[in-house]
């Protein structure tokens, strides 16, 4: 048997031993778990990122401005001293700076108008009724109905509320089912893996 | 000065990168090139800034001689390893790096997340109850997303998995997009009121 | 006591389900949803040579359902000679789309650097996004292999979405509504996805206002998918397992409220 696949099945049937119970050896793959994943994010980080985009330019390519980014970086590591910890600050608020102004003109057309004008569909389309129109009409503004808190909830706005949350529980239980399909798809996976490569059971 | 700088530097980049989304002038897209290139290359920091705090925390534990001390040895060598093995053989197909990554984290990964199939068993025989209306509606559409998706139920009938993609594509997504549009909202005005330095939370938990 | 007996039995239930089921070999014939239709036909129907960008933007977590998908379509893309520029914007679908995509490439034939190339990961998801929108070879100067990006034949004329037919994000998460209203709303990048099928209804408002083009959606997706592409994978073969288990479900949650019903009536009578 290929010794990688031995090495698959193993800490497979290590971490499923954690049905029967919480244990010393679903403890230690996952403490392994967590080791590898941490030591892979940080050579793909320091290859993709580090290298390509910071050091070969700066010091290969002589790119002078990339040193603002990089005193700007080393500037997290401030975090790690009290006294010093407030000059983490200046990075974070380029990124979130940066992040909120992007997030703008995004937020605005891409979500919220795009959205909206989607909502509005013709009522009749080809000289016949569509039925669609209005139930996702009324599903939008029944269920933006129902996250509105500045008015209290009675009368029209109450009964419209409520049948906002009729439509969110569709949403719900719509999603329900396709995370059950998802959840029993992931561990079909690793039943192939086990029967077909592990234990050669399937061909 | 340790908050007016962080708000200067966050109204700053705030303002240029709305900016740039109505110009076209080189400068202008010389000057978002430039950004966008900080943006990636300090946030790779802040990846190594925690994999530091990773190691710092675990070394503190293994210091104090506490129970759990083996695994966070065993944590430390999987972190070690990865670094490793990429210096001594690459990270190109065939290397070492690739064969753990292949061999022991995607599957370890993998299997984590399937024992979630096992508990949403055990979820659906216990919570879900057809207790209310609104219960009652969820569990009927839950119930028939579950049939109409599965190939036996073309079998059946082949109104089943119509019914499905109507029920997805109209009531359940008018409600999906009510939601998408109120973050939309909310996310626009929170971007705003952080660029204009209403919004601070960020200047906290150092 | 009984509460662990009655947990012990539901999970060995699934597990004697699943397995017994993925013994079986039945052929199901999978009819294709719209989305998935849609999806196969765009790429179907694309020119020889089109560029098209693969991200795989997931975690290895996902990866039993991702993986027949994302080979499903890259087998379809290879097979019709379309280019593919691969990249991730996860760090940990940097080995898995490497690893996907040079395997697929060999089983037709297909060169890297020429006919396909791995750009490996960038941070900053949405950075990056916005950076190709302006230059692909400037995000990444250097491919997943430490090549110059811009001596590679493949990249020879791409330099930004304007010569990108269409990205498909193969996702787990949100990624894949930042290709959307970043790369879609700003540079009017063409985009589709392959997603877990937990994903599928946050993403029904974007495919119903076409900010989406199509959606492959879990092992029933990629189901589909090999069944249109007649090449039988991972997809096909988990049918009757997927079909046993929703079955297993539907009877744990009718037992489930049959229960509770009867302890309902019986406390009310007493």
């Amino acid at each position: 048997m290929d010794i990688g696949i031995l090495v698959a099945g193993i800490l497979t049937l290590a971490v499923f031993s954690f049905l029967y119970k919480d244990n010393p050896v679903y403890k230690a793959a996952e403490s392994w778990l967590i080791g590898l994943s941490v030591g892979y994010a940080l050579v793909i980080f320091w290859q993709t990122t580090i290298i390509d985009l910071l050091l070969v330019p700066l010091f290969s390519e002589g790119r002078l401005i990339l040193i603002i980014p990089f005193l700007l970086g080393l500037m997290m590591f401030s975090r790690f001293s009290k006294k010093t910890s407030w000059l983490s600050r200046i990075p974070i608020a380029l990124m979130i700076g940066a992040g909120a102004g992007v997030a703008i003109p995004a937020m605005l057309y891409a979500r919220t108008l795009k959205q909206m004008s989607a909502s509005v569909m013709p009522i009749i389309e080809n000289g016949s009724l569509n039925i669609e129109a209005p139930v996702v009409a009324l599903g939008v503004i029944s269920t933006l109905a129902y996250f509105y808190f500045s008015r209290e909830h009675k009368g029209v706005m109450g009964s419209t509320a409520r049948l906002g949350t009729y439509f969110l529980m569709i949403f719900f239980g719509a999603t329900f089912g396709y995370t059950v399909m998802s959840r029993m798809s992931t561990f079909i996976g690793r039943v192939d893996f086990l029967l077909t490569d592990f234990l050669h059971l399937i061909k | 000065m340790r908050t007016k700088i962080p708000l200067v530097v966050c109204l700053a980049f705030g303002v240029i990168m709305f900016a740039q989304y109505f110009s076209n002038h080189t400068i202008a897209r010389a000057v978002y090139n430039n950004i966008l290139e900080w943006w990636q290359i300090i946030f790779a920091f802040t990846l190594f800034v925690g994999v530091a705090a990773f190691i710092k925390n675990n070394l503190k534990s293994i210091s104090r001689g506490k129970k759990d001390t083996p695994y966070k040895i065993v944590s430390l060598i999987g972190l070690a390893l990865m670094p490793l093995l990429a210096i001594i053989g690459g990270t190109r197909i065939g290397s070492p790096f690739l064969w753990s990554f292949e061999n022991m984290l995607a599957p370890m990964q993998a299997t984590v997340f399937s024992l979630l199939a096992f508990f949403v068993a055990s979820a659906s025989f216990r919570g879900f109850r057809a207790r209310t209306v609104s219960a009652t509606i969820l569990l009927l559409t839950a119930l028939i997303v579950l049939i109409g998706r599965i190939p036996l139920a073309e079998m059946i009938s082949e109104s089943l998995p119509k019914t499905t993609f109507w029920i997805q594509s109209y009531p359940s997504m008018a409600a999906r997009r009510a939601i998408l549009i109120g973050i939309g909202l909310g996310s626009m005005t929170t971007a705003l009121r952080v660029i204009l330095g209403i919004e601070r939370t960020y200047l906290r938990g150092e | 006591m009984d509460r662990l007996r009655t947990r012990w039995i539901i999970f060995s239930g699934l597990a004697i389900v699943v397995i017994v089921s993925y013994l079986i070999t039945i052929k199901f014939k999978t009819a294709p949803s719209p989305a998935t239709l849609k999806a196969y036909k765009y790429l179907d129907t694309l020119p020889e040579k089109s560029v098209v960008i693969f991200s795989f933007d997931h975690e290895a977590s996902s990866l039993p359902e991702i993986q027949p998908i994302a080979l499903a379509m890259l087998r379809h893309a290879f097979k019709n000679d379309l280019k593919i520029v691969g990249l991730s914007l996860f760090a940990e679908g940097t080995a898995i789309g490497y690893d996907l995509l040079s395997k697929t490439a060999r089983e037709y034939d297909r060169q890297y650097g020429s006919d396909y190339i791995f750009l490996g990961f960038k941070p900053q998801y949405i950075s990056a996004i916005l950076g190709m929108g302006e230059s692909i070879k400037r995000v990444f100067p250097e491919d997943y292999l430490g090549n110059m990006t811009d001596t590679m034949p493949i990249m020879l004329g791409i330099d930004s979405y304007d010569n990108i037919e269409m990205v498909v994000s193969i996702a787990d998460g949100d990624r894949t509504v930042q290709w959307v209203e970043y790369a879609g709303a700003r540079y009017n990048q063409k985009v589709m996805a392959g997603l877990t099928a937990a994903m599928i209804t946050s993403y029904d408002p974007y495919l119903s206002s076409e900010q989406l083009y199509a959606v492959v959606g879990g092992l029933r997706g990629a189901a589909e998918y090999e069944n249109l592409l007649d090449k039988r994978g991972g997809g096909s073969r988990g049918m009757l397992a997927q079909s046993a288990a929703h079955l297993y479900i539907l009877a744990l949650v009718i037992v489930g409220n049959i229960i509770y019903f009867r302890n309902r009536r019986r406390r009310g009578g007493g």
